[in-house]
Order: structure tokens, then C-alpha cells, then sequence
């Protein structure tokens, strides 16, 4: 069953269409990547996918449910979002933390797990050394991993990021592929990404969603080629 | 503490104290948001419908109360519009709330001098109906602050990212802003128009620079609120000037000399640690940030942080 499926869709801004004729599907547990030109509309159609913003036609389906049966959990990283306000009075324990404030009531005390998830989340970016540190004092790659920390501490089903590996070093692009390979593989979670750097990425994912113009040079349509069995994960 | 065995101290006290701590928690919130100057908004939107009531021999009070929640709400769903930019939606609602003011109170002008009082406030003059709309406000507020603490942090910190974790925030959102037209509508006859906002603002500036914590930014801001209100209270008494003026400058005395220690702090922290280099001192280790997909909670206990 499909997780999010995208029929006919168009969306634009000003009454200018910037997407046309989107039509996707992306199942649980996949690994995919976004891809298309600067001002190709790839931040909208993850917004348009995550309900941040109505379509004006079409049809877009966003699976309530987990595959086991608990209501749909997303954790989204947007782009910029290392830009946040630098004088936020949050440590980095009490921020990543937040990620588990969804989990049942807003008023329920926090129990093991979500300590142990907080933690596991932090290690996983190699921030939990640094987890009393104000959130104000970090360099935006430190802020990138926080924002992606505390949307695993959530154990969504869909993790959305949008240009999650700006400003990261060759390395770190790699542990972080690597990383997002194990969500999908031991977690059965659905990862959605958006990028620029295919050639590093294509050997962990399972489909590629490209954003192209269409021949009058204006409108913009989706094209999703199949990863699998084309390349192996080498990590060069 | 001679002041005290004044009926008219105890409820100014009482009613500082009750303003204090709920418009300075309001503050750390509204100044994160970037809509620090809502509650100077919100007054002199109310001014309007005191205007009206003044205008129309209804209770003042109560018409500025209730038109200060509209626009609040009002301004939630300007906001909408300009999202990015969300003091432009302040800066919209003031000028029309001011204008509609100026204009209403001009058509009675037998009343003008009555709005002295609402632009100054005469917190040692608070009557009973203010001081029990006052107290029924507080308690709201911290009922929604405290409850809704975590929804809260979420929405404040980013929109869409508790938008999708699934808060609705649209109604949060809503929820927040009719708060804040509550305690600022019931503040205002207290404080003042034009002093408001000092309490709102200034506090919360000190805290959000200090607090190493969300939580403990909260504290903080409510404890300066307090400080300050108690204190401006006192030196008022003592010195014959007027409450509200003195109030907020001893607020802008304490976000001053705070901000002043915070930095001879840090400069005290740089000069030791230029010391210990110079001394031979060792750097602690550096630990450069990695991604792991093994990545274990190892000791039991050291997660609670």
C-alpha cells in the first residue's frame, strides 16, 4: 500500500502553476530521493505531500495510518531550518526531546523509552556529548543535526528532509546516507529527501523522483526512475 | 513594610503580582514568535472599544476586554497572510485599532480625561471588579500555559515542522492569541496603555538571554516580572512617583544591569580561558560530531540527561 500517492496534481503560487500533472506514489519502508533544478518546485511537492499546502486540482493521499496499525507519525527537517532562531532558550537535550512530546497525551510524563530514544537519536548524529549546550550557540551544520535528531527521536513512519546534507562535509554526507539506509532497512521507515548530490546518494536509494520542465519550458512533471539493482551501495 | 497596612497597597501588590507573572511568561513566548510588540498592539486596540463603552455608557472595562479579543484574533488570521513577516500584521491591527480611538473619543469629548488613566494605569487605584477579572484572567492563563506547555514549545520554536508532527496549530495558534488579549485587556486598566508592554517585553528580553533552558526561561522572565513590579511598587511609595512609569523603568534597570553581568561574565570566561592557554593549559579533547547507524543507548539511567 501505497503511503503517499499523488494523482493528477497541480499547485502554484500567484495563480502561476509551478507544478503540473504530478504523479507519484511512495510505499513504506522506501527510500527516496527528490531531485530537480534550483526553482524546480521540490520543496512544494513535500509540502504538497505532507499536507502543509492544498493542491488546486488533483489528489493527494497521505496514509493516516502506520503499516502497524498506530496513527502516522512524520518527521520533517525543512530546508533553512539551520537558520532558526540562534537566540532559542532550548539545550539540545530539551529540544530533541520535543520530538517525543507527540507520542500519546501532551500531558503524560516521559518514560524510559522516550529518554532512551533521545538519546539513541542524539548518538545517531554524533551530538549527545554536546547535549546540555544552548541551541543559539551551534554552527548551522550542528543545528542540521539537532533538527534531523529530533525528528528520529520521534520513530516517524515518513521522514521528510529537505536538503538535509547542506554544509555537510564528504564524510558526513556519507554516515548520514548510511544512517537514513538503516531507517529504511531495520525500521521499516519510508525516507523522502530532497538533494542535489545523486551521485553520492544513488547507491542507498530505491527510487529517484525527478521535477523536469516540460517542453514549453514552464510547466513541471514528475519522472521517478527505479534505483534498485542499478548500482550498489560502494561507498567510495 | 508600612505600606502594607494600606487596603489600597495590598491590592496593588496583589494585582502587580498577578500581572507580573502571567504577562511575563506571556513575553518569552511572544517575543520567540516575533511579535514582541502585539501586547502594545492589543492596548491600544482595547483603547478603542473603552472609547466605544465610554461612548455608548456601557462599562469600559468590559468593552475594551472584549474588543481586545477580537483583535487578537484579528491578528491571527492577518498573520496568516503575511507569514514570514508577522509584525506587519501587528503594525495593520494597531492602526486601525488607534485610529478608531482617537476618532471615538473625539465624538465624546467629555470623557477624555478619564483615558488618562488607561494611558498611564493607576495600579494603587485597582479596584474590586478589576482586581477579580484580573484574578479570573491569571488563572486561565496559567492553566493554558502550564497545559499546554509542550504544544507550545513546538508551535514556538517552528510552525510547520508541530504542524506535521500533527498539533493543531491553527487552533493553538488561535487559542494563544485570545490568551494574550485577555491578560493584556485586563492588565491594561492596571498598568496602563503605554506601559503594557514593558512588562511583557523587557522581562522576557533578560530571560531569553540568560536561560540556559526553555523551561528555566520562563522561570526567569516571571521572576524579573515580579522583581520589578514588587520593587517599582516600593520605590513608587517611597519616592512619590507615579507606579506604572516607575515600574517600568526599574524593569529596564534590571534587563540593563543583567544583560551588563551576563556580559562581564563572558568576558571574565575569555580572559581565564586566554590565561590558561598562555599557561600551557591543555584544550579539552575535541569530539568531532558523527553520523552512526550503530549507534546504542549504552548506560541505563545517563539518557535522563
Amino acid at each position: 500500500m501505497a503511503l503517499v500517492a499523488m494523482e493528477q496534481v497541480v499547485f502554484g503560487y500567484d495563480d502561476v502553476p509551478s507544478l503540473e500533472d504530478v504523479n507519484l506514489e511512495i510505499g513504506a519502508g522506501e527510500f527516496v530521493a527528490v531531485t530537480g533544478p534550483n526553482g524546480a518546485s521540490k520543496t512544494t511537492l513535500l509540502r504538497l505531500m505532507m499536507g502543509l499546502l492544498a493542491p488546486w486540482k488533483g489528489k493527494i493521499s497521505l496514509a493516516s495510518r502506520s503499516e502497524g496499525g498506530g496513527k502516522l507519525t512524520i518527521g520533517y527537517v525543512p530546508q533553512q531550518i539551520a537558520a532558526f532562531n540562534s537566540g532559542f532558550p532550548s539545550s539540545i537535550l530539551e529540544f530533541v526531546r520535543s520530538g517525543r512530546y507527540t507520542k500519546g497525551s501532551w500531558l503524560r510524563k516521559l518514560n524510559a523509552r522516550d529518554h532512551e530514544q533521545t538519546e539513541l537519536a542524539l548518538k545517531q548524529v554524533g551530538m549527545w556529548h554536546l547535549r546540555y549546550r544552548k541551541i543559539g550557540e551551534l554552527s548551522g551544520g550542528q543545528k542540521q543535526r539537532i533538527c534531523i535528531a529530533r525528528a528520529l527521536a520521534m520513530e516517524p513512519d515518513l521522514l521528510v528532509l529537505d536538503e538535509p546534507t547542506t554544509g555537510m562535509d564528504r564524510e558526513s554526507r556519507f554516515g548520514f546516507y548510511e544512517l537514513m539506509k538503516t531507517q529504511t532497512e531495520q525500521y521499516g521507515r519510508t525516507v523522502v529527501m530532497v538533494t542535489h548530490g545523486l551521485d553520492e546518494v544513488s547507491p542507498y536509494l530505491d527510487r529517484i523522483i525527478e521535477l523536469e520542465r516540460k517542453e514549453d519550458g514552464k510547466w513541471r512533471c514528475c519522472t521517478t526512475t527505479s534505483c534498485r539493482g542499478h548500482f550498489s551501495p560502494v561507498r567510495s | 513594610m508600612e505600606m502594607l497596612h494600606y487596603d489600597f497597597m495590598q491590592r496593588a501588590f496583589l494585582a502587580g503580582a498577578l500581572i507580573a507573572l502571567v504577562a511575563s511568561a506571556l513575553g518569552v513566548y511572544l517575543m520567540l514568535r516575533r511579535q514582541a510588540l502585539m501586547a502594545d498592539m492589543l492596548s491600544h486596540v482595547s483603547l478603542a472599544g473603552i472609547a466605544a463603552g465610554a461612548y455608548l455608557h456601557w462599562n469600559p472595562t468590559l468593552t475594551g476586554f472584549a474588543i481586545a479579543i477580537v483583535g487578537a484574533v484579528a491578528v491571527e488570521y492577518v498573520r496568516r497572510s503575511y507569514k514570514t513577516y508577522s509584525e506587519i500584521s501587528v503594525a495593520i491591527i494597531m492602526v486601525g485599532g488607534l485610529s478608531s480611538a482617537v476618532i471615538i473619543m473625539n465624538l465624546n469629548q467629555s470623557v477624555n480625561k478619564s483615558f488618562s488613566s488607561y494611558l498611564f494605569g493607576s495600579v494603587v487605584a485597582v479596584n474590586r471588579t478589576e482586581l477579580i477579572l484580573m484574578l479570573a484572567v491569571s488563572v486561565l492563563a496559567a492553566l493554558f500555559f502550564i497545559l499546554m506547555r509542550r504544544p507550545l514549545y513546538q508551535m514556538t520554536f517552528d510552525e510547520d515542522t508541530a504542524k506535521t508532527s500533527g498539533l493543531p496549530v491553527n487552533w493553538l495558534s488561535l487559542a494563544f492569541s485570545v490568551v494574550t488579549g485577555m491578560i493584556v485587556a485586563a492588565a491594561m486598566p492596571i498598568v496602563g496603555v503605554l506601559l503594557v508592554s514593558s512588562l511583557v517585553v523587557l522581562p522576557a528580553a533578560l530571560a531569553i538571554r540568560l536561560a540556559s533552558s526553555f523551561s528555566l526561561a520562563i522561570l526567569f522572565s516571571m521572576a524579573f516580572g515580579l522583581g520589578g513590579v514588587w520593587s517599582g511598587l516600593a520605590a513608587s511609595y517611597a519616592f512619590s512617583t507615579p507606579p506604572g512609569a516607575t515600574i517600568a523603568l526599574i524593569l529596564l534597570a534590571i534587563l540593563l544591569v543583567g544583560i551588563g553581568l551576563k556580559k562581564g561574565a563572558l568576558r571574565a570566561a575569555k580572559r581565564r580561558s586566554r590565561q590558561g592557554h598562555a599557561e600551557g593549559a591543555p584544550d579539552a579533547p575535541y569530539e568531532a560530531a558523527r553520523f552512526s547507524s550503530s549507534a546504542r543507548v549504552a548506560d541505563k539511567g545517563e539518557s535522563r540527561g
